[in-house]
């Protein structure tokens, strides 16, 4: 009996050991997004910032670049977060949306509709950028089942080793540096860029065989539009302003159409760019696909109007709590422009 | 009872998976178990099964030579069929009794685990091990350890050195003189431990469910010469053909020249078994077993190592898709002259430097462990539970680190499961 108990624990220790070693196996050999593809850390750093927040920003890298949360507090008081992740499609706002209802229920939520214009997950990198680090919930496995292109297995996502295990002789200093510490790469979601690369050249635009949007992302958009509705929160439309990928006049007659069904607000900023004062020569950071800070500062002061005046937005500037919360993470906010810009101006002299 | 009719079911579920070939399978299995149950009392019905289950066979085997090549092979019928004909055989020469039990039979065609690579298991020990199934930890744990080793030699090495060889074979026009070469003796190596890895995952597999399989290698390439090579490769093909061609054709018993005879039909079979192409492998194996000891010389090493280049040289059938390109490719070995390029030319062909030192490693420790299999084996079965466990997570994570599988790499089939 006391040999059998001893083989027990024996056998036990070694099968904690080995688990201890598979989880630090698979933490060393996943990506940790914090210098290269920061854009991966984005949607796990909302979790210490869940809750209280008015507006929740949901999309592609339109959002997180061209809006700026810290913007929309200094200037009306909005709390706001983004939670944009690279090339995310509409079923993975959608599945995003449901999570961040999972912590809070935000009094407006504002969805880029870029993504209505694909169809197909673009690859398994973006997929792993939106997916690899949020938290496991059914949101989650719903957003891999939804986005998983063809020689993906649901598995590689519950365990990433499987997935990862090729990076052992890839591994760089950032994979230890960070392995058991991680750094906030955003703003609340907005990933800021004080570089100015001046408008560049684009592809003739060429007319599309078809510009209907695909079934599926009229599923996912409805889904996401009853979520809303459930949960008493507006859903806004808006499509960011950006001189490439074309935003077609067809796209955006559908769009119109649908939020004239159902009663929605839609933005095209795109046609607002002269109102909202953008200039490409300067206020793009990649010649015209996203907003740098200068577009963002404009963007925000632009759409921080409509949201108070139009949506009815509360300035939450002289709630003390807040107010404590939002001015440290402006303080932190300018400092780090402030120290971009001198980086900047350095190398310019250089 | 039940074990065994969920095993077979889950087994015909998943065979079923793979298409139409099912429908095959069920035929042939229906079909040898009443066959089976008439031979003793009309033994002409075993001749009439031998012609009916060989000519599919057959068939697939030579039908690139023919105009049309549309059929594909059900799913391990080289396997099947070998089995059920040895079984009806047996039975002709009143060896046992026929088996009554459908349900038995059909697991004994049917079984899962070795349907596709073997081993070819005889009927007797197939009952015999059906019968004295055991299920218990210390079995799970060394069958899940048996298991995980052929992972690792199938992920780890044969994976990897497979990305060389296919570079190497796709263009033979480029890559000939050393590198033709390297790809006969890493092919070796990725064959051994692809076809070995797949039989440890079945006999692992197949201890966990609490059965034991017949072994189907020994260190083949310890061998000393061709003939004891082929005691230690695909151990249950060469006891078959031993058994249901070789002996039958009157083996050694009469005469110098008919043991010859035999031997090169025997082999020529053997060729025959896995490819119409494959028929001048075979000889040639037929003629260097013939051969015998006589180019043995005293040294062990010096014998090894010409026996491991003979049967690396003789893999090139494997590895280009046409007699003449094989005898091309041997044939550059000694008179092209490009070893000066080899080593630039293979670290472009997408191995990194690290797949590189795990490669070394790998088989480095699949080297040694064949060297010394057999007291490995034992102090393995002294260790503890503890010990065993720890065995068994560290290949774990061995091969779930270092293996090649999953998003980005192509799944690549058993080698011998197209046979």
């Amino acid at each position: 009996m006391k040999k059998r108990a001893k083989t027990i624990a024996s056998v036990g220790a070694v099968l904690v050991v080995f688990l201890a070693a598979f989880v630090l196996i698979s933490m060393l050999l996943q990506p940790k997004y914090m210098t290269d593809l920061e854009e991966g850390s984005f949607i796990a750093e909302y979790y210490d910032e869940a809750g209280g927040h008015d507006v929740i920003f949901l999309g592609d890298c339109e959002v997180y670049a061209n809006f700026s949360p810290m913007e929309l507090y200094r200037n009306h008081g909005i709390t706001s977060y983004i939670r944009g992740t690279p090339q995310q499609l509409v079923w993975m706002s959608y599945y995003v949306a449901e999570e961040t209802f999972r912590y809070e229920t935000p009094r407006a939520l504002v969805f880029n509709v870029n993504a209505m214009r694909y169809s197909e997950p673009v690859s398994e990198a973006y997929n792993r950028l939106t997916i690899d680090r949020m938290r496991w919930s059914a949101s989650k496995a719903g957003i891999v089942r939804a986005s998983m292109s063809e020689g993906e297995q649901f598995l590689s996502y519950v365990f990433p080793i499987l997935r990862y295990h090729s990076r052992f002789d890839k591994l760089t200093e950032e994979d230890f540096t960070w392995l058991f510490q991680k750094k906030d790469n955003t703003f609340n979601g907005h990933q800021l860029h004080t570089e100015v690369v001046p408008e560049g050249t684009f592809p003739v635009r060429k007319a599309l065989p078809d510009y209907q949007f695909a079934e599926v992302c009229y599923e996912y958009l409805d889904k996401l539009r009853l979520l809303c509705e459930e949960n008493g929160t507006e859903l806004i439309l808006v499509k960011a302003p950006s001189l490439y990928p074309y935003w077609y006049d067809e796209y955006d007659e559908q769009i119109r159409e649908y939020a004239g069904k159902y009663g929605l607000s839609f933005y095209n900023f795109v046609e607002r760019t002269g109102e909202i004062g953008l200039d490409f020569t300067e206020d793009t950071y990649d010649g015209g696909y996203h907003l740098n800070l200068s577009g963002a500062v404009k963007l925000s002061r632009y759409f921080g109007n409509i949201l108070a005046e139009e949506h009815g937005m509360a300035d939450h500037r002289q709630d003390p709590e807040i107010s404590s919360v939002y001015n440290s993470k402006l303080q932190a906010y300018d400092e780090t422009i402030e120290e971009r810009m001198r980086g900047q101006d350095n190398e310019k002299n250089e | 009872m039940i074990i065994n009719l969920i095993i077979l079911i889950v087994g015909l579920a998943v065979y079923a998976g793979y298409g139409i070939s099912i429908l095959y399978l069920s035929a042939v299995t229906l079909f040898s178990w009443l066959a089976g149950r008439l031979i003793p009392r009309h033994r002409w019905i075993m001749w009439v099964s031998t012609v009916l289950l060989t000519l599919p066979l057959l068939f697939l085997r030579v039908q690139h030579w023919l105009p049309r090549q549309s059929v594909l092979a059900p799913l391990g019928i080289s396997y099947f069929t070998l089995q059920i004909i040895a079984y009806h055989a047996d039975l002709y020469r009143g060896r046992y009794e026929p088996e009554k039990n459908l349900l038995r039979f059909g697991l004994f065609v049917t079984y899962l685990p070795h349907i596709f690579i073997g081993p070819i298991e005889p009927y007797p020990s197939m009952r015999a091990a059906l019968e004295e199934r055991h299920i218990d930890g210390d079995h799970f744990l060394k069958g899940s350890v048996r298991a995980l080793w052929g992972l690792f030699k199938k992920l780890v090495i044969a994976a990897r050195l497979g990305v060389i060889v296919s570079a190497i074979s796709a263009k033979p026009e480029q890559y000939n003189g050393a590198y033709a070469l390297t790809a006969m003796l890493l092919y070796a190596v990725q064959l051994y431990a692809d076809f070995s890895g797949g039989i440890d995952i079945v006999l692992g597999v197949s201890r966990m469910l609490g059965l034991r399989m017949s072994e189907n290698f020994d260190a083949p390439y310890f061998s000393q010469t061709i003939q004891e090579f082929w005691r230690r490769w695909h151990i249950t093909l060469g006891a078959w053909l031993r058994e249901y061609v070789y002996i039958p054709l009157g083996g050694s018993r009469r005469g110098k020249l008919r043991k010859i005879l035999n031997t090169l039909v025997t082999f020529l079979i053997s060729g025959l078994w896995h490819g119409g192409g494959y028929l001048l492998w075979g000889l040639i194996h037929g003629i260097l077993v013939c051969l015998g000891d006589k180019c043995r010389t005293k040294s062990r090493t010096l014998n090894r190592i010409v026996t491991f280049l003979l049967v690396s040289l003789l893999w090139s059938f494997f590895i280009w898709p046409d007699t003449f390109t094989v005898l091309r490719m041997a044939g550059s070995v000694f008179t092209v002259f490009n070893y000066n390029v080899l080593l630039a030319g293979i670290g472009g062909m997408g191995l990194a430097a690290g797949d590189w030192i795990v490669l070394a490693g790998a088989c480095l420790l699949l080297w040694l462990y064949d060297w010394k299999s057999r007291s490995l084996r034992a102090r393995f079965c002294a260790f503890s539970p503890a010990a065993k466990v720890s065995v068994l997570c560290l290949l774990a994570l061995t091969v779930l680190t270092f293996g090649r599988y999953g998003f980005g790499f192509t799944a690549s089939e058993f080698i011998y499961s197209r046979f």
